[in-house]
Formats: structure tokens, sequence, C-alpha cells
């Protein structure tokens, strides 16, 4: 895929490379490789193979919800622990609804798009010949690696996988007897975190050291990409906002593990046993862990919206509108990302004062995001729309993007979220935005860049239809789902068949199910697509799109150390509809006209 | 940011000019000290997280302030000690009194080391005291606080025990020993630092 | 072909902003239950109403721009001036939050405060709700008005689910329910939740009514029912296997059929505790 070359030339990212070495193997140049460009694709080969496994655990959870009673034959032959006789437990039921969370939303986007692409574009893109630290680069994919693999380790071990939720609150997570993956499944659960915070810490440091100190002459901050501005400023905002979840899962495996009570209050009565523990605090946690976890919604949302924008002018041939007002919005809506936790913690016991409080910050992000949207569908006036696959699929991140947020107005203020919260109009909420809008946007990246990745070109029939058995059931499921949380269907339940005022909602489940079914099975598409033009597709030039930005002015794939020489970049990344020679328009080391 | 890379006037040639080594070395070390700051703002933010932690569960009923060890205040004259040390050998590197340079070094090392030992003692007295880590809130802490930051102390150490081995040969490339000892320097005075507000935390009464 | 591509692609995004505020136009809300749930149905349907808007707007926007760019055969303006780029965006950004959020906080702030910010009248019925894997224990103070009190080291599940104290005298007429409650009609409720183990969340979703139930807190709740029926109480925090099925019921009596109902319950509560100690 690359061309072999001397490492120390990628690490000084000023020195021309050397020629090849005459004994660098298999093992260096493709597997422990600190080409940015290898580990970028080890990034997203991972994710996407976490991403089936998170994909095969929602459709168990589907499975279950779409047909209470039914007896899964097959499936008990399979997994027979978790459906004996054919009927799912509810311990496995909680398990895989924790585990496709914590999968999807740490090993499938983030190793994916923010990773993954982070690692494969940012270089390129500001005209380096490698991140600004390579070896540290390498590390990070390895450990990450090592965290993934932890994770799944986690299903096997006694009492299964962890099973208080992606959000993990104690007691439940911190006590063993309170559920079954509160045995060691949540311990290992905690490990996997511990190393995947490290991996991330590694890349975002990286990716700021990058843009920062390694820009090609030429390319000034307003002269970058939106892509890179979305990882730029995402890598700072993962970057301080992981710690606080250091500090919690610390705390909460000393609860677990040691006899500590930093998250247990005294009083607490379990599976008819007495606690020891005195004065902790469940609330602490919460504090703590929605620290991060606001915060890294936006980690995995403003790379999203980054990419669609740099997709999206390859196809109206016109440049985005409102360059400058987006990257503010980036960075207002980064800030304001840190301050707004509270807003998943309106009915949790803390004081009404803070409910008050988080409510108002919450209100002020739809400011900049709605600004950001504005932007995004004001780039689609007078264009001249080409309708291939990456372009379905960033219309599709417009899309979702605007009824997610609709969304999150009925979740940000506290008063509606009294009947809101913890119902599934939250699980319509994020799965529009971190499953649409994210989702969409990895598909779109993988087809936009995959010429340059692999030289090759996908099919286009075939990434259309997959759009369609995406986009569509992807739409019905979590729309609808808004809806059940309207009629107060709780979060993480697994049946609704103990409650009279629930009957109402069994149709709506089984179309739920059989959409999700098609958008799963939909996916099999994309994969038999993506691996086969891996060894068959057609050959892919240059430039396929007709791009503006500089990984489009190197060979697909680029050599070891992607610039022969380093770029000098005389324009900003949105030359569109302009005549040069190239065509309507001018990569970014064109030469502005001559003055006069 | 690329102060060494601005394209002279009138650039109109398309051969970006081409680094020497000495300009190279000072953006790599201007890269590494960018890398640097930015781990120490996640160290600040860990150690934020649990002193936010530590000051919302002292407000609590059955908080009692823990009675610390006399052995602290030598460890943390132990640990400014070898802060001292690691300044000296700075100054005899500028100098270029290499032999000296090296001695501090050395010095600032076995110093490190002492803290930590000393640290071990420390945690040793308290649990022998009945202050163990699960005996009550205000013992929790100590060890959560102290313990992290003993940990990042050990990968400082591991650093400035490396710049002291290169001390040896820093005769001949005082530049690059200059350069790792501001990294070393700058990671071992901030972990100082928080050790002194870890301790401003645990004496808060 | 392209022609068709096109019109697919934009009826599909009109098409689902259409059909999705058709699919949302419809009566979803629980029947209400409650007074200050009056306030939380009018933000709601507000929202659903602007929001809906928006929706539509945007979608058919959306499907629009996507219809008219296909056609195009050469791009129109290409740049705006950077003036007008933070305008458009700017005053459509501002005019979005000002419609959802502005109407948001109008309409939401004043039942926050009243939900939270009024002090318990003194009129209200006060009950104690504990909470625990997987079921809803109710104690209500009898009588005399005072709760008896509990102690851990008493807990028994199988007799003594709360840990009532048999020496105290004030205890001796509590009544204590499993898994239901009584409570007149036009009168404030007050809730008192506990919970013996893990977090779990009191929801009444047709008294809009939700309140995490955390260990080692003791959060309050008022509310004023103001019509009469059953109405089913579920547990709104993941709280272990049967958190699916940790169900209860709110009986909301008139004051006459409450007052008989106290009058059984204390009855029975007498007899019972003739065992108890």
């Amino acid at each position: 895929m690359t061309s072999p070359a001397h490492v120390e030339a990628s690490r000084s990212g000023r020195v021309a490379p050397r020629g090849p070495e005459p004994h660098q193997g298999f093992l260096r140049r493709y597997i422990f490789s600190t080409d940015h460009k290898i580990i970028g694709i080890q990034y997203i080969f991972t994710g996407l193979v976490m991403a089936i496994v998170g994909a095969s655990l929602a459709a168990l959870i589907r499975l279950q919800l779409g047909w209470p009673e039914h007896q899964w034959v097959l499936l008990s032959r399979l997994l027979p622990r978790g459906l004996p006789g054919g009927v799912m437990t509810p311990e496995f039921y909680l398990a895989v609804v924790t585990m496709h969370g914590t999968i999807m939303v740490f090993f499938f986007i983030s190793y994916v798009l923010v990773s993954g692409f982070g690692n494969y574009l940012v270089p390129l893109q500001v005209g380096a010949k490698d991140m600004a630290f390579p070896v540290l680069n390498m590390l990070s994919y390895w450990v990450a690696l090592a965290s993934a693999l932890t994770m799944l380790a986690s299903f096997f071990v006694e009492g299964g996988a962890a099973a208080a939720g992606w959000t993990a609150y104690p007691p439940l997570s911190a006590v063993p007897a309170a559920v079954p993956g509160s045995q060691m499944g949540q311990t290992i659960w905690l490990l996997s975190m511990a190393l995947f915070i490290a991996s991330f810490t590694m890349g975002g440091l990286n990716i700021v050291a990058t843009v920062f100190s390694v820009r090609a002459p030429g390319l000034s901050m307003m002269r970058l990409p939106l892509t890179v501005w979305s990882y730029f400023i995402a890598a700072i905002v993962g970057l301080l906002a992981f710690p606080p979840l250091t500090a919690a899962a610390v705390m909460l495996l000393l609860d677990r593990h040691f006899g500590t009570s930093f998250f247990l209050p005294a009083g607490l009565v379990v599976a008819n046993k007495a606690l020891p523990n005195t004065g902790g605090s469940p609330l602490l946690w919460q504090h703590l862990f929605w620290f991060l976890g606001h915060p890294e919604v936006y980690v995995l949302i403003l790379p999203a919206l980054g990419v669609a924008c740099d997709i999206l002018p390859a196809f109206t041939r016109k440049p985005v509108f409102g360059y400058r007002s987006s990257v503010w919005c980036l960075v207002a809506v980064a800030c304001l990302s840190m301050i707004v936790w509270g807003h998943h913690m309106f009915v949790s016991g803390m004081s009404p004062f803070s409910g008050e409080y988080f409510s108002l910050v919450t209100l002020a992000i739809t400011v900049p995001m709605t600004m950001f949207g504005v932007n995004m569908l004001a780039s689609l006036w007078g264009a001249k729309l080409q309708l291939h696959t990456p372009a379905l699929f960033a219309l599709g991140v417009i899309a979702l993007f605007g009824s997610g947020g609709l969304g999150g107005l009925f979740l940000g203020n506290a008063t509606a979220d009294m009947q809101l919260h913890d119902t599934y109009f939250v699980v319509g909420h994020f799965h529009m935005m971190i499953g649409g809008v994210t989702m969409l946007a990895t598909f779109g990246a993988l087809y936009f860049w995959f010429p340059k990745m692999f030289g090759r070109r996908m099919s286009e029939a075939a990434g259309k239809l997959h759009f369609w058995l995406t986009f569509a059931p992807f739409f019905t499921i979590f729309f609808m789902q808004h809806f059940l949380g309207l009629e107060g269907a709780p979060r993480r339940y697994y049946a609704f068949t103990a409650y009279d005022y629930l009957q109402r909602t069994r149709g709506q489940n089984l179309v739920i199910s059989v959409a999700a079914l098609v958008l799963i099975g939909g996916q099999l598409l994309f994969l038999a697509n993506f691996i086969w033009s891996l060894f068959r597709g057609r050959a892919a030039t240059e430039n396929p799109w007709g791009a503006t930005t500089l990984e489009w002015t190197v060979a697909s794939p680029p050599p070891h150390g992607n610039f022969e020489t380093i770029p000098l970049v005389r324009r900003w990344a949105y030359e569109y509809g302009i005549q040069t020679p190239q065509g309507d328009f001018a990569p970014q080391t064109w030469a502005p006209p001559q003055a006069g | 940011m690329n102060l060494a890379l601005l394209p002279s006037a009138g650039a109109a040639t398309d051969a970006p000019p081409r680094l020497d080594p000495r300009r190279a070395a000072l953006v790599r070390q201007q890269q590494v000290r960018l890398g640097l700051w930015m781990f120490l703002a996640t160290v600040a933010m860990l150690f934020a997280a649990f002193a936010s932690a530590y000051l919302v569960r002292r407000s609590g009923s059955d908080w009692h302030p823990l009675a610390l060890p006399r052995l602290v205040w030598v460890n943390t004259l132990v640990l400014a000690a070898s802060s001292s040390a690691l300044e000296a050998a700075h100054r005899a590197g500028r100098a270029r009194r290499w032999t000296g340079a090296r001695a501090a070094m050395i010095a600032a090392v076995a110093l490190g080391l002492g803290f930590l030992a000393g640290q071990l003692a420390a945690w040793r007295l308290m649990t022998v005291r009945g202050a163990s880590l699960a005996a009550s809130p205000q013992s929790s802490f100590f060890y959560v606080l102290t313990g992290a930051h003993a940990l990042h102390l050990v990968t400082a150490l591991a650093v400035l025990a490396w710049t002291a081995a290169a001390a040896g040969s820093a005769r001949r490339d005082p530049h690059g020993w200059s350069a790792q000892m501001s990294v070393c320097r700058t990671f071992w005075h901030f972990l100082g630092g928080v050790w002194l507000f870890v301790l401003a935390l645990l004496l808060l009464s | 072909m392209k022609k068709i591509e096109a019109l697919c692609v934009s009826a599909l995004f009109a098409g689902l902003g259409i059909a999705g505020v058709a699919y949302g136009a419809r009566a979803w809300l629980p029947q209400l239950a409650s007074r200050h749930g009056a306030g939380i149905d009018a933000m709601l349907r507000y929202l659903l109403v602007s929001a809906g808007g928006l929706f539509l707007l945007g979608y058919v926007a959306l499907g629009s721009l996507v219809w008219l760019g296909s056609r195009r055969r050469a791009i129109g303006q290409r740049l705006t001036s950077g003036r007008t780029e933070w305008l458009v965006s700017g005053a459509l950004g501002l005019a979005v939050a000002a419609v959802g959020e502005g109407g948001v906080l109008a309409i939401g702030m004043p039942v926050w405060a009243e939900y939270f910010g009024a002090r318990p009248p003194a009129d209200a019925v006060t009950i104690d709700v504990t909470a625990q894997q997987f079921m809803w224990n109710v104690r209500y103070p009898g009588p005399d008005g005072v709760f008896g009190r509990t102690d851990l080291r008493l807990i028994d599940e199988a007799s003594n689910p709360l840990g009532l104290d048999p020496s105290d005298p004030a205890g001796r007429d509590d009544i204590v329910t499993l898994n239901e409650m009584a409570v007149p009609v036009n009168r404030p409720v007050r809730i008192r939740l506990h919970s013996k183990d893990v977090i779990h969340s009191f929801f009444l979703p047709n008294l809009r009514v939700k309140q995490d139930a955390v260990p080692g807190m003791t959060p309050e709740i008022v509310f004023v029912p103001t019509r009469t029926g059953d109405f089913e109480l579920a547990c709104a925090e993941l709280c272990g296997l049967a958190h699916y099925r940790m169900r209860g019921f709110v009986h909301v009596l008139t004051s006459a059929q409450f007052a008989e109902w106290l009058r059984q319950q204390s009855a029975a509560a007498a007899a019972a505790s003739g065992g108890r100690s």
C-alpha cells in the first residue's frame, strides 16, 4: 500500500525522504508502522470489526423488543447462556445494551471517524510528511487495540459483560451483587476504558501538535479545511474532558475492590446483605462521568460535521457557505460543551438551581449549532449538485443533524426533561446524533477517501443502494423512538409487557425492529462493497472527485512521506467554481492569478 | 507557528525552503514542548477532578481532618532538594561544567527516589495508625491523591534518569541535552507544583 | 437517470418532512392527571409545534435545494461577502434559538420554579417511598402524622423491609404498603424518596412526575393530582434485572374514598403491629 522509506524522515517532518531501506519487512511496513496513513487504516479496520460486533448486539436488542415472547432456537444454539431455551435472559439483555452503547461510541465511531480519519487526513491536509510524534502515534493504536480486545474479553468472564449501562452509575456498577455484570465484567470494562483514554490522549496530543506546528508554508489557520479545524478542536476538547473519567474510574475500581466509599453511601442493603460503606455519593460519579460524557459527544460530532463540510463542496462545485462563522461556531460549541453536563442530571437529585443554570447554558449551545447547520444548508444554494455516493451521505448528515438537533430542544431544558428523561425520547435523540450524523459522516468519509487510501474505486451503484438501505430505515427507527418516549416508554427495559400504559407501543416496537433488521442487513452490502473494492476496485486517479485539499495533489495512495517536497500553499481550501487548467477548481497549491 | 519556514517575499517558485539541521532541531523542540504542555494540561485536569471530588466530600458531616505523619514534610523537602539539584545541573550545563552537571543530575535522581521511598514509608505509617485505604473518606482521598501523584512521578523519574544518563554525552551535543533538560525540568517542577497543591488540599481543616 | 435519482432524493427528504409532521401530530402523551403537568404538557406541545414546523421547513428546504441543485448546469453566485454570511447564519441561528428556546424559557421556568421552589403546603399528604430491587415500599405516617424510626439492622426482607423500630411509639400507627399508594384528588401530595440499594427513579407518566431515588439522599417532590383513577408507577433508572417490571400503582381517590382507605389501612396496620413486636 505504501512504498517503504526511512522512518527518521517522517519523524523530523522536514527532511526529504531517503531511498527505501533494504530490510524493512512486512511487519515494519504494515503492522508496526509509524506512518500515519497505515495507523489510520489500522484504526479504521479495527473500528469496522467492532462495528460488526456492535451491530450484532443491536440486532439482539431489537429481536427482544420486537418479539418479546418469541423463542429464537437458532440463536439459543449460538448463545446458549444468553438465550436458554431460545428466550433471552434479562441479565444477557442488560449486558447487550451496555456493550452495544460502549462499543458503538468508543470502539466504532471514535476509532473509525475520530482516530482513523483523524490520523489519515490531518497530516495530509496540513501538508506534512507525518504526525508530529509518529512513534507515539503507533503506540496509541496498539493501546487502542488492547483496549478493544479487553472490552471484548469482558463477555467471557463470570457474570458476563458489564450490565449497568454505558453510563455505569454506581451503586449498580459498584456492588457485584446488584447485577451479574457488576462482577468481573464491570472491572474489565473500567480497565478497557483506562486503556482507551490513554490511547486517545496520545492521539489527541498528536493531532493538536501537528496542526499547530507542522503546517506547510502558506497554510495559515484560516486556510485550513473545516475537517482539520474540527479534528483540531475535537482533540483539544477530548484531552481536557477525559481525565475526570479516569479519576472516576480509579475511584470506582477502589470502591469495587478495596472497600472505599467514594460513590457508596451508608445504609445500603443489597441482596439481603447490609454493606459497610459510609458517606459516598452516587451523584459524584454522575458529575464526573458527564463532565466527560457530554464533551465526548461533541468530540464525535465535530469531526462528522467537519468531514461533511469538506465532502459537500466537491459535489456542489462551489465553496462552503460561511467558512469563518463555521470556524467560530466550532470553537463556541467546544467551549460551551464543557459547561453543560448537568443537563443529563436534571432529575438526579442535584439542586434545582443547578437545573436552571444548566438549562440556560444548554440553550446557548443552540445558537452556534444552528448557525453551523444553516451554513451547511446554505452551501447547497446555487450549487451544481452531483449526487455521487459521498454526497448522498453528506446530505444525510445535514438532514439528521437538523432533526436530531430539534430533539435536543426538548431535552435541554429541565421542565420537559422531567417527563422525557430516561425514556426512548433520549434514545431516539442520541441515536440520531451519534448513530445518524456521525455514522453517515463516517460512511461518507469512507466512500470519499477510499480512492485516496487504497488507490481503487468503490462501486457507485452499491454505494447508492447502501445509502437508501441506511437512511430510510435509520430515520424511521429513531424518529419513531422520539414518540415512544412521549408515550412514556422508559429506557433499558427488557420488555414493555408489564405495563398497561405501554401496551400500545407493541406495534411501534415491531415496526422499529423490522426497520432495524433492514438497516443492519443493508450494512452487509457496504462490507461486501468495501472488501471487494479493496482487491478488485477500478484503479483510482490522483483526484477522482476534483477536490481542492492537499491530499488530492499526491498519488492514490500517497507514498510514504506523502509529499516529495513540502507543498507551498497559496489558497484556502474551497477554490471551487473558478476556471483553471485543472478544471472548475484550484488545488490549494495552485498559484494565484498574477496581479494587474 | 512555522517560524523557520516563512516563505520569503514574492515566493512564486514551487520549491519550498529546505531546512538546515539547526532549524529542524529548533522546530522539533517546539513540537516536543507543545506536546509536553498539552500532556501536563491533561494531568492538571486529572488532579482538578480528584480535587473537586475531595472538596465536595469534605463538606460531608462525617469528615474528620486527617493527621499527616511528619515524614510527609521531610518528603516535601527531599522533593524540593531534588528540584534544586535539577536546577543546579541546568546551570552547570549552561556553563559547560559537564562533570558538575552530571553529579547534580545523579543527586536529583537519588533524591527523587528518596521521595518515592519516603512516600511508601508514609503510607505504611498511615496504615499502621489505622488510616488504611478504606478506613475513612479522608484516608481514601489521601491515598488516591498521593498515589496518583506518585505514579506520575515514577514516569517523570524515568525521564529524569534518562536525561541524567545523557549528561555523559552532553559534551558532544549541548543543544540536544539542553532540549532534553527543558522537557525534564518542566515535567519535574510541574509535578513538584502538583505535590504542593495536593499537600495544601490535605492540610485543609 | 440522474434526473430520476435526484427526484427520488428530493422526494425522500421532502416526503419525510411531511410524513414526520403527520406522524407527530397525534396524541402521544399519556392522559394528564396533575396540576403542574399541565405546564409540562404546554411546554411539550409548544415544542412539538415549533420543532415540527422547523422540521418541516428544514426538510422541504433540503429537498428543494437538492432538486434545484441537480438541475443546474453551472453554479450560481460563487462567494457571498463575509458580512452576508454572518448575517444569514447569525439571524437564522438566533431566530431558531428564539423560537425554540425562548418559548421554552418562557413556559418552562415558572413550571420548574413552582415544582421545586415552592415550599410543601401544610395540607400536603406526606408519603415515604423507599425503592429497592425490585419493589416500592410505601409508608404513611398514620393518624399521629409522625413517621416512626427505622433502623438498618432491623431490616428483614420478608417481614420488615423498611427496618421499622417497634420500640418507637410513633411508628406503631405507620401504614406500610407494597407497590401501591392512595392519594386524594386536588390536594398536594409530598413524596419523600429513599433507596435501599441502587438508584431507582420514581416515574408517574400520567402525573408528569419523575425523580431519581438515590441511596444516601432523600429527594422530595410535591404534586397535585387533578383526576381520579388508577395510574401506573414505573422505574425510570436502570436498577438491575427486573427494572422493567418494577411496577406500582397510584390510586387517586376522592377525599371521602381516601379517608376510608386510610381508615382501612390503619386497622390492618394495628392488627399487624400486634404481631410485629
